[in-house]
């Protein structure tokens, strides 16, 4: 549930960023959606908070576009899961994200703050 | 989007839902080992994951493709519709097919009459020449052998090049198609005399063996070869590979035939077959014909055809002909005509018959064009009409779909998929209809010796264009309700019932049915006129004896008879069949009443001299045998009739009809007198006798002189034996073919009827024709006329149930109830009535040159018709009406 002061970005969330957290994610391994919902809870401190259910039809575009791959696997407790893994082309895809995003960060941080730099 | 995923997208849904339960079960386990209760772990994961529902929509709509998705769910959803609805699908398919096909088969006529262009290299620049004359006539355009050569020499480089043709057949002493015999058979064949160049004037290739040198034709009787055409080829000789170089015979001289034309090449005229080509110079094989008849100057049995140079126009060759035609009258005057001119007419389209003033072809296309067009209007109007009154009956269904949540625009997409469903459905059967109606036109039997080819079919790009219209008209129809419907506030319809939203619509239906009721009463006058027509001319005493008299035309040419033989032959044929029991009485002649071709011309009256720039005298005449009156029952009112003893080599004698002496001998006694054709000066005719007057031409113009010649004194190759018999016709043929066979073995006989002929091409087959073909398309716009006011009706009754209810409940009488529903009918129908009369007399004067008997204002006609359409309008108000007096108070107020 949302916390005061960190209100939650779910709503305004670029449809872009979303997947390219969700292929950070994968970066470091495959992962079900259970686990991908939670790791970008914690990685941004719980500032980018996802309904989960709004993860999965973005796995499916991600999938679709073939930057991910699945597979059902076991989950750490023993329970049937669907895992998604980073392909080639999605790994190619998030440096390329990635660096796009830095420039635009750095291009907001310009019109934001002239005069400090 | 891929069309894989579109159609896995069932199992996709399943593995989702799998893959977000296995979510909660990971979520609801964390949960409980963070010490929830199990019941509290569960709704906490739910809580997290949102709304499951909308997640698997969201996957799901992104694997499908929207439109073909929901086109397909508005198809299935609308064929339902359709599918519940038998008496509407019906009526709507019915309606649209029979609209599609008549018109289908109407222009593909009209468009291969008018404007096929005649399949040959660059067929707009072909003309033919001719003199223009002014006059209703287009014999302007004969012309003699040398003056063709002049001509050719003279214009130059106006043209790229001219041909002389010919039809057989049209010579002087035959009017009928040559013969020719192969393998000891002889058929009737239509041949087509051309000089050399024809072909590669034409700019066609032979497909089989060679056509013409150009040097062909040029000598009388030079060049015994033919070029037959390719149906005649298939049909007479079965696609005879070896065809080139087989012997045959014309008209009893041996030819070879050395090629055959193109498929689909048929000559130069529509209608007339021409079946076999041959040099100009053996048109001497003809009756008539004489040796010397390329040398001769006034022998003009030619037509010219000239081809434009190239991008020029008719108009652009005129200086040049002006020139060209007052030299040639010069050197060949024509004292008889009036000539003002020579020109070039487009050869087609609209065909040789161009030349005359009164085009019965463009005419008579411009009348069906405009009843099918009438036609295929009140089918549309009728299909737009059910298709508003249905969907303010859908009012409701509309409004609460679009309180489930219906988009505008996908109730308006609904709407015209379910049109569109209903047109091309009306489309399909119109399909069928139009290719049954276009056999039927290509098989109707043109009652003429003359080979005729209707070689029209099922014009696809005619039938894409009534069916866009088709189209169009249902789409409209179904747009303007859609609209409406998509744009109407909910809880007022649903408050309503729909009761107070209807009277602009009900407007533009009353509109509608008003439309189709004047478009139908116009139809119906256009058959009524017809028909009565028809029935005058059936009426019109032809004042000879139709009954009883069979009618055998031979024509002893066709095997190669000489003049002489010929006469032999006519005289031992008239022994020989006197003889037979049950026959009355047995004569030839060499025209038959309403018959295909007719023999006239000039005559010299001593007496009458005409005025300056006048026509002179002139009168049809026919060459007959003795008995030819007795056999039709002619009375003779006065002298005597042609007699045996009359022959070649005594005085030249004639009958008059009474016309003939009213108008050249008027006061004075004819008998005795003396007139002389203008191209035979030297032998003058003397009258011996006067015969009432009959009709020979048509059933319906007024009376020409007519003289009557011994057939010994004017030979004629064709001629028809009439044998009038006690019992009927065809015994007497029966036993007739025998003796013909005996005498002149091997000679084709065309066995027909006195009451055939009455309904000759001349006679009452065209009126006939026309009332069946309007009468057809009457029938159809009347049954249209009635769908469409019953439904309008029916619908109203239905919408004001509830009113009616309140009224009864409220002490209306029955009448009272019978006289509101009935007022509405009765409004629209007159005003129908009053706008379909002008429609139709507008559409009479078209067709004026086509009434016999009536004009095109008959007001029996109009009355009857009008009185006809009003009675069954009535009809069609009355069933709706009586269901609305017998509305149950009680239970009309209650089903709201």
């Amino acid at each position: 549930m949302p916390k005061r002061g960190a209100q939650p970005l779910q709503d305004e969330m670029l449809q872009g960023t979303l997947d390219l957290l969700v292929l950070q994610t994968l970066l470091l391994g495959p992962a079900h959606g259970h686990t991908i919902a939670y790791a970008i809870e914690h990685r941004s401190d719980d500032v980018l908070q996802v309904e989960h259910g709004s993860l999965y039809p973005a796995l499916h575009r991600l999938e679709d576009r073939k930057w991910i791959a699945s597979f059902w696997g076991t989950s750490e407790n023993n329970r049937k899961a669907r895992y998604y893994r980073l392909t080639p082309a999605g790994r190619r895809q998030l440096a390329e994200q990635t660096s796009r995003w830095e420039q635009l960060v750095q291009a907001i941080n310009r019109v934001l703050r002239p005069a400090s730099e | 989007m891929s069309w894989t995923k579109f159609f896995r997208r069932r199992r996709w849904d399943e593995e989702r839902a799998e893959e977000l339960s296995a979510y909660l079960e990971i979520e609801t386990a964390e949960n409980i080992a963070k010490g929830m209760s199990p019941a509290e772990a569960s709704s906490a994961a739910h809580r997290k994951l949102g709304n499951t529902v909308q997640v698997r929509e969201e996957i799901y709509r992104m694997n499908s493709l929207g439109f073909v998705e929901t086109l397909w769910q508005d198809l299935r959803y609308g064929a339902r519709m359709l599918r519940k609805n038998p008496g509407f699908t019906f009526i709507a398919v019915i309606t649209l097919a029979l609209g599609i096909g008549a018109n289908t088969a109407i222009f593909s006529m009209v468009d291969w009459l008018m404007f096929q262009q005649l399949p040959v290299q660059d067929p707009k620049a072909l003309t033919y020449l001719g003199f223009n004359l002014g006059g209703p006539l287009h014999n302007d355009s004969q012309f003699s052998y040398p003056e063709y050569r002049q001509i050719a020499e003279e214009s130059g480089t106006a043209f790229d090049g001219m041909t002389a043709v010919s039809f057989g057949g049209s010579a002087s002493g035959q009017s009928g198609p040559d013969g020719l015999t192969f393998q000891g058979k002889t058929l009737p064949v239509q041949t087509f005399f051309v000089s050399g160049n024809f072909f590669s004037l034409l700019g066609l290739k032979p497909a089989l063996g060679r056509f013409f040198a150009v040097h062909e034709g040029s000598a009388a009787g030079a060049d015994p070869v033919v070029v037959i055409s390719w149906d005649y080829w298939q049909s007479r000789f079965l696609g005879d590979p070896e065809i080139a170089g087989r012997s045959v015979a014309i008209n009893g001289h041996p030819m070879t035939i050395i090629g055959v034309s193109p498929k689909g090449f048929f000559g130069p005229t529509p209608l007339l077959h021409v079946q076999a080509y041959l040099p100009l110079g053996m048109l001497v094989v003809d009756a008539g014909t004489t040796p010397d008849f390329l040398a001769k100057g006034d022998v003009r049995p030619l037509s010219i055809f000239a081809r434009l140079r190239h991008g020029d126009s008719p108009e652009g060759a005129r200086a040049a002909l002006e020139v060209v035609g007052q030299h040639l009258l010069a050197r060949y005057p024509r004292p008889d005509e009036k000539t003002s001119g020579m020109r070039a007419v487009p050869l087609r389209p609209p065909g040789m018959m161009s030349g005359q003033d009164f085009n019965p072809l463009t005419r008579t296309a411009v009348i069906f064009l405009t009843l099918g067009i009438l036609v295929l209007m009140l089918a549309c109007v009728n299909v737009a009409n059910l298709l508003l009154v249905r969907a303010t009956a859908r009012h409701a269904e509309m409004a609460v779909r679009s309180a489930l949540g219906a988009a505008r625009r996908r109730l308006i997409r609904q709407l015209l998929t379910e049109s569109l469903l209903l047109a091309l459905l009306g489309c399909a059967a119109g399909i069928i209809a139009g290719l049954v109606a276009t056999h039927a036109l290509t098989t109707i039997h043109f009652p003429t010796i003359f080979p005729l080819s209707l070689d029209f079919r099922f014009n696809w790009f005619v039938f894409a264009g009534a069916l866009l219209a088709a189209i169009v008209a249902s789409l409209i129809a179904g747009v303007v309700p859609a609209w409406q419907a998509s744009r109407q506030n909910l809880s007022s319809v649903l408050h309503d019932s729909g009761r107070s939203l209807t009277s602009r619509r009900q407007r533009l239906r009353n509109l509608m049915v008003t439309v189709q009721v004047a478009g139908s009463l116009s139809l119906l006058i256009v058959a009524g006129l017809f028909a009565r027509s028809l029935q005058s001319a059936q009426r019109a005493d032809v004042g000879f004896a139709t009954h009883s008299v069979a009618n055998l035309t031979v024509d002893p040419n066709q095997i190669g008879y000489s003049e002489a033989k010929a006469q032999a032959f006519y005289r031992d044929l008239l022994q020989r069949v006197r003889a037979l029991p049950g026959v009355e009485s047995a004569s030839l002649a060499a025209w038959v009443p309403m018959g295909d071709t007719q023999f006239g011309g000039r005559i010299d009256v001593p007496g009458i001299a005409p005025a300056k720039g006048q026509p002179g005298p002139s009168a049809l005449f026919n060459a007959v045998s003795p008995g030819y009156f007795q056999t039709m029952g002619i009375p003779i009112e006065r002298g005597r009739d042609i007699a045996e003893s009359d022959s070649a080599s005594t005085q030249r004698i004639a009958l008059i009809n009474q016309a003939m002496a009213d108008k050249y001998w008027h006061g004075q006694d004819p008998l005795g007198q003396q007139f002389s054709p203008s191209d035979d000066p030297k032998h003058p005719i003397q009258i011996v006798g006067v015969v009432r007057n009959f009709r020979m031409v048509d059933p319906y113009s007024p009376i020409d002189p007519l003289y009557f010649i011994p057939l010994t004194q004017h030979h004629f190759s064709t001629v028809t034996l009439h044998l009038r018999s006690a019992g009927p016709e065809t015994g007497v043929v029966r036993d007739v073919l025998p003796i013909v066979d005996s005498l002149a073995p091997a000679m084709p006989v065309y066995a027909s009827s006195m009451s055939e002929a009455l309904n000759g091409i001349n006679g009452l087959f065209l009126f006939r024709l026309g009332a069946i073909l309007t009468g057809i398309l009457g029938a159809l716009g009347l049954v249209l006329a009635i769908v469409g006011v019953y439904g309008v009706m029916s619908y109203t009754v239905s919408q004001r149930t509830h009113e009616i209810g309140i009224r009864m409940a409220l002490g209306a009488q029955r009448g009272q109830i019978l006289g509101l529903i009935g007022r509405q009918g009765i409004f629209v129908v007159s005003a129908g009535i009053i706008i379909g009369v002008l429609i139709a007399f507008a559409v009479g004067q078209l067709i004026r040159d086509f009434l016999v008997g009536i004009g095109p204002a008959d007001s029996v006609t109009y009355l009857l018709v009008s009185t006809l359409l009003a009675a069954v309008a009535a009809v069609a108000c009355l069933v709706p009406a009586r269901r609305a007096i017998k509305v149950d108070p009680n239970a009309a107020l209650r089903s709201e």
